[in-house]
C-alpha cells in the first residue's frame, strides 16, 4: 500500500471515529508540521501551539478532504494559513531569536535524538541556531516564500497559488529574501572575524 | 563591475520550469561573466546554509486529549459570553420590577441619603390628595353626563312605546273622534310626565348614593395616607 493510499484509509477510518488512526495520521505529518512552525516562529512554544491548531483545524475539517488533492499538500495548506493567523495575532520571531545572545538554545527545551549523541547535537544545535537566526532577519512574507521554497519544496507557481500572488511576485521576493540573508551572512562573517 | 542580466538570470535560476534552451544560455553566460557567477554562488551557499537544517523531535503530547481541550476551550470561553449577555436583560428587568413594586424613593438631602419604600413623602401625599379630589370630580361629571344621556334615551323610548300603545288603543276601541283621541292623548301624556318624574327622582338617588359611596372612599384613602405619614 502506497504512503497515499495509506493516508485515505487513515483518513476514512478517522472520519468514522477510529482515534487509533487519527493518532497515526497525526504522527505521521506532526514532525513536518512541527518543524514548519520553529521555522516560523523561532520558539517551541509557538512552534506547538502552531502545530495543535493545525491538527485542530485539520480535524474539524477531516470530513470535507475529498482527495482531490494530496493529503499533504492539503494539511500544508492549512498550516501556511495558521501560521498567517497567528502572525497577525502576534508578531512572531521578532525579538527571541534575535544575537543577543545569552544562550538562547532550541534544544535545552526540546527531547531530540540528536541529544543522546553529543558531538552530533553541537552541530545540529548549531547548525540550527544559525538557520533560525537567518530567518529572524526577514519579514513573516520572505520568510514564507522562503520556507515554502526551500524546505517544503514548493514550485514558485504552487507558492502564487497559495498565497495568492503572481508567480514573478513570488520569485522576486525569493530572490529579495535570498539577497537579504547573502548581506546578513557576510557581516555575521565579519563579525566573527573580528 | 555589474552585469544588467544578474538578477534577471538570478531570480530564473531558482525557477524550475526552465526549458533547456534557457538553462544553457543561462549557463554559457555564466562561464562568461564574473559577477553573475559570484552573486550566484553566494545566493547557493545562503541556501545551503538554509539547508542545514535538520527536524527536531516533535515534544510529547496527547493528540487526542490536547485537541480536545483546545476545541472545549474555544467553546468555553463563548459561552461564558453568551451567558452573561442572555441573564444580564432578564436581571436588569427583575430589578425595574422590584423598584416599581416597591416603589423605591432615594432622597438626598443635608441629613444624608435614605432610601424608603412606599409613597412616604409629604409633598407627594398632598399632589396625591389633590390629584384624586380632581379625578373625584371629573368621574362625577362623567356619571352625571352618562345618567342624562340615560335619561332622554328612556324618555324617548317611552314616547315610541307610547305611540304604539294608542295605536293598539285605537284599533280595539275604534273610536277615533277628535274629542277621545285628546282625551286619551292628555292621559297618556300625563302618564308619561309622571313616570319621567319618577325615574329622574330613583336615578338621582342612585347617582347620590354612587358619590357617597366615591366620598367614602376618599375618605378611608385619606385616612389611611394620613396613617403613613404618622408613622
Amino acid at each position: 500500500m502506497s504512503l497515499i493510499d495509506e493516508d485515505e484509509a487513515l483518513i476514512a477510518a478517522a472520519v468514522n471515529g477510529s482515534a487509533y488512526a487519527w493518532e497515526k495520521l497525526v504522527k505521521r505529518y506532526e514532525p513536518r508540521i512541527y518543524n514548519h512552525g520553529l521555522r516560523l516562529t523561532g520558539n517551541p512554544t509557538d512552534a506547538m501551539d502552531l502545530m495543535q491548531e493545525v491538527f485542530l483545524g485539520v480535524y474539524r475539517n477531516l470530513h470535507r478532504f475529498r482527495g482531490d488533492a494530496k493529503f499533504s499538500s492539503w494539511i500544508f495548506r492549512i498550516a501556511h494559513n495558521k501560521a498567517v493567523d497567528m502572525n497577525r495575532r502576534k508578531k512572531l520571531m521578532t525579538v527571541q531569536l534575535k544575537p543577543d545572545d545569552d544562550g538562547f538554545d532550541i534544544f535545552d527545551s526540546l527531547p531530540s535524538e540528536a541529544k543522546t549523541e553529543p558531538e552530533h547535537r553541537l552541530n545540529a544545535q548549531e547548525l540550527n541556531s544559525q538557520v533560525l537566526n537567518m530567518l529572524a532577519e526577514l519579514p513573516m512574507e520572505q520568510r514564507l516564500i522562503v520556507e515554502c521554497k526551500i524546505f517544503q519544496s514548493l514550485t514558485f507557481e504552487e507558492i502564487a497559488e497559495l498565497q495568492d500572488m503572481s508567480v514573478n511576485t513570488a520569485k522576486t521576493r525569493f530572490y529579495t529574501a535570498l539577497k537579504k540573508l547573502k548581506v546578513v551572512s557576510e557581516e555575521a562573517n565579519v563579525l566573527s572575524q573580528d | 563591475m555589474s552585469c544588467p542580466k544578474t538578477e534577471h538570470l538570478t531570480k530564473e535560476y531558482f525557477s524550475s520550469d526552465l526549458s533547456e534552451v534557457s538553462k544553457q544560455e543561462m549557463e554559457s553566460h555564466l562561464r562568461r561573466c564574473d559577477t553573475c557567477n559570484q552573486e550566484l554562488e553566494s545566493l547557493l551557499l545562503v541556501q545551503k546554509n538554509l539547508e542545514s537544517w535538520q527536524d527536531q523531535r516533535v515534544p510529547h503530547w496527547d493528540r487526542v486529549m490536547e485537541l480536545y481541550r483546545r476545541e472545549h476551550r474555544s467553546n468555553e470561553a463563548q459561552g461564558r459570553v453568551f451567558d452573561i449577555w442572555r441573564w444580564l436583560p432578564t436581571a436588569a428587568s427583575l430589578a425595574m420590577m422590584l423598584l416599581v413594586v416597591l416603589n423605591t424613593s432615594l432622597v438626598i438631602s443635608d441629613q444624608g441619603v435614605s432610601i424608603s419604600f412606599g409613597d412616604l413623602s409629604p409633598i407627594a401625599g398632598l399632589e396625591s390628595d389633590v390629584d384624586i379630589e380632581s379625578r373625584f370630580e371629573s368621574f362625577q361629571q362623567n356619571q352625571q353626563a352618562v345618567l342624562a344621556d340615560f335619561v332622554i334615551r328612556i324618555e324617548n323610548r317611552q314616547d315610541s312605546n307610547n305611540m304604539q300603545l294608542m295605536q293598539v288603543v285605537f284599533d280595539q276601541t275604534q273610536q277615533t273622534t277628535a274629542e277621545n283621541l285628546e282625551r286619551i292623548y292628555a292621559f297618556f301624556e300625563e302618564q308619561r310626565l309622571q313616570d319621567l318624574e319618577d325615574m329622574r327622582v330613583g336615578y338621582q338617588e342612585l347617582a347620590n348614593n354612587d358619590y357617597e359611596t366615591i366620598r367614602s372612599l376618599e375618605q378611608l384613602a385619606q385616612y389611611v395616607s394620613f396613617s403613613g405619614k404618622v408613622q
